[in-house]
């Protein structure tokens, strides 16, 4: 430990962490020392181990009481792990938090991280940022802080799996929860699985129970049908606008009979529940489980709205729910947290032409394959193949179609496989035990409790596995089958398949508006497109924005355990803050909203 | 002489900013005393951005208080920056 007092005004200690090799292994630590010793203002100097431990920490304090510092560097690691260590360590010897700063010098000089330089380089980029936060220190002031009250309510957008277990928790918690879903009814992609692994369960008799509890929960307001069109404000006390479509059925009055839904004369085809392979009518319940189990109408189809006359429903409802004059609803939500539940959507596979996916109608994605074997899907579980209804013989299913490749998400997508496992395992298990099933994978992926497991089960049951991805799809003309080449790199062999049905494993990419909610909210997108978290280990579920966060397929793809995982923590993230009843924030933050 | 420093919040992509780093420039060279300007990506660097309480970008702090959100008008950031040139400690 060094001293050396030159023109002492603020009297600031610089003090840098080995982190064992971490960081002393790829720069010169003494020559740093001697460095931010000639600085202005700088009065004590000393290096640690690890300064992030207890006796790390104690030596800091020490300096602090014995050298009258009052303020405080660390040169060290990223600021978003550790910042709140030091000012909490130099808060309990009288420092105040805006004093206390903590600078990353470690991404130059720890092995394995994306901004190693050389130790010369590393040197000199420390001096540079040692130089430039002694001078920032110098000059700052205490950052003005005001108290302000907590509104003990939350803004749920999405009512998805992880958006309704979100709700849920906090519901039961005591808070107050404005769950905010775009679509007319809850239950988000889940609902459209069928099943689930690696249980095989049947996903909307699991997901049921929180889809019902949700409707009926006294803390929860659900506001189908919706979206959020403005946020203004900071932690504690959120502004939200958000926008309801009209329905056209009174909520109030409609009992999901299906009267209106039995007599309406326009067939559409329904690209939602049914994924474009089944049709619904322009006045729709979206499923039989849907909740609220609440009749709509779909203007850009009924008869009445575009041509000015028909309005059976009207006259046919029992309860006299009909109403064509609604109008779209504004609703002003204060709030004290946010969590963003946007989920995810399918990759559109026709940007990958050499599949022929939208050409060939026997080409078919994995959530549609999902609702052909639905029992309660458009075929009611008959698996048939689009181009001519006939059940197919032979199936490829091609893995990371838009995943893991160049030229369209460079990321894995991480629930495919085992989505490919499942239906292969539906399809020779319980449909078609006949048919052929081939999965033509770059690499199966099967992390999960039980996964692996499940794995081998699918080859077990005869599953055949081609250790490769198909190059081109053509069509038969005549016979609508499909011919793909493909290398088995396992038996260095290259096969020629002619199959009925291709199913794609489509990527998982950003949920539609995810962009326009990021700029609403302020948060930061990765450079995928999905919320950015602000440590993608330890504070996964927290944003650059106090006060919002994300959880499920909106961070990132993932599974329905993982998404729960994360709702479970963004709910208890709000709850920490919320509970306070109060909180310090920077006063201009205040003011300004 | 008198120093001020500037953390000037930003992010890729932002309309505002480049009108916020040039009004900066300008005033750095206009303005008698020394002036530091540090660029601040809040997309990196989200932990400073939160403890100012920065919530949008442009947005200014001055020798540590934050001071404008948005693009200021030229004249009141100069103003900003002549408060704390001239400030007597």
């Amino acid at each position: 430990m060094e001293q050396n007092k030159n023109g002492k005004k603020t009297g600031i200690g610089v003090f840098i962490c080995q982190c064992g090799k971490n960081i002393a292994g790829g720069v010169d630590i003494p020559a740093l020392l001697d460095f931010s010793r000639g600085l202005e203002e700088v009065v004590f100097v000393a290096d640690n181990k690890f300064s992030c431990s207890e006796e790390g920490q104690i030596v800091i304090q020490n300096a602090i009481r014995d050298s009258d510092l009052e303020r405080v560097i660390i040169a060290a690691c990223d600021p978003g792990l550790h910042l709140m260590t030091f000012q909490r360590c130099g808060q309990k010897i009288g420092i105040d938090p805006a004093f206390v700063d903590l600078i990353d010098i470690r991404k130059w000089t720890m092995f394995g991280s994306p901004d190693k330089v050389d130790e010369k380089h590393a040197l000199d980029n420390a001096k540079r940022l040692i130089e430039q936060t002694v001078k920032r220190m110098r000059l700052r002031r205490k950052i003005p802080k005001v108290t302000v009250e907590v509104n003990p309510s939350v803004l749920v957008i999405g009512g998805g799996v992880a958006g309704l277990e979100a709700s849920l928790d906090l519901a039961d918690k005591g808070y107050k929860v404005h769950l905010v879903e775009r679509l007319p009814t809850i239950g988000g992609k889940m609902a459209l699985l069928y099943k689930v692994f690696p249980t095989n369960d049947c996903a909307p008799c699991i997901l049921a129970p929180k889809t019902a509890y949700t409707n009926i929960h006294p803390n929860i307001n659900l506001l189908t049908n919706s979206e959020v069109t403005k946020v203004e404000g900071h932690i504690g006390n959120f502004s939200v606008v958000v926008s309801q479509k009209p329905r056209y059925v009174d909520e109030k009055k409609c009992t999901g009979c299906g009267l209106c839904i039995e007599k309406c004369p326009t067939k559409v085809v329904d690209n939602e529940y049914s994924r474009g392979l089944g049709e619904r009518k322009a006045i729709y319940i979206p499923y039989d489980q849907a909740i609220p189990k609440k009749a709509v109408i779909d203007t850009q189809n009924c008869l009445y709205f575009q041509k000015g006359s028909c309005k059976i429903c009207e006259k046919i409802c029992p309860t006299s729910a009909i109403n064509f004059k609604q109008e779209p609803k504004t609703i002003e939500l204060k709030v004290g947290a946010i969590i963003v539940a946007t989920g995810f959507d399918e990759y559109n596979p026709t940007q990958k032409t050499e599949y022929g996916y939208g050409r060939y109608s026997n080409v078919i994605t994995q959530f549609q394959l999902a609702r052909l074997l639905d029992i309660d899907g458009p075929t009611k579980g008959r698996l048939l193949r689009p181009a001519d209804g006939k059940e197919p013989r032979s199936i490829v299913m091609i893995q990371c179609v838009g995943s893991r490749d160049e030229n369209a998400n460079r990321y894995c997508s991480s629930v495919c496989c085992m989505y490919a496992l499942k239906h292969a395992q539906i399809i020779k298990e319980m449909v078609l035990p006949d048919t052929q099933v081939y999965i033509s994978y770059i690499d199966i992926r099967t992390t999960g409790k039980g996964f692996e497991e499940y794995y081998k089960r699918t080859r077990e049951i005869g599953v055949n596995f081609i250790h490769g991805r198909p190059a081109e799809v053509v069509e038969n003309n005549e016979t609508k089958n499909l011919i793909l080449k493909v290398e088995d790199s396992d038996i260095n062999e290259l096969l020629k398949l002619e199959v009925d049905l291709i199913i794609l494993s489509c990527a998982t990419v950003p949920s539609k508006g995810t962009k326009h909610l990021a700029e609403l909210l302020r948060v930061n997108l990765d450079e995928n497109g999905f919320f950015k978290e602000v440590h993608p280990k330890l504070r996964p579920v927290e944003t650059n924005v106090r006060g919002v966060y994300i959880c499920g397929s909106a961070q990132g793809p993932k599974d329905i355990p993982d998404s729960i995982v994360q709702a479970k923590a963004a709910a208890s993230c709000a709850d920490s803050e919320l509970r306070k009843g109060e909180i310090q924030l920077p006063e201009f933050m205040v003011k300004q909203t | 002489m008198q120093e001020v420093y500037v953390e000037d919040f930003m992010s890729p992509g932002c309309v505002g900013c480049p009108v916020v780093k040039e009004m900066l420039k300008g005033l750095s060279e206009e303005l008698s005393g020394e002036i530091t300007v540090e660029e601040v990506d809040i997309t990196v660097d989200t932990t400073r951005a939160a403890q100012y309480g920065v919530m949008s970008v442009p947005a200014i702090a001055v020798n540590g208080v934050l001071k404008f959100m948005g693009v200021p008008k030229k004249e009141e950031l100069k103003k900003a920056l002549m408060e704390e040139l001239e400030r007597d400690e």
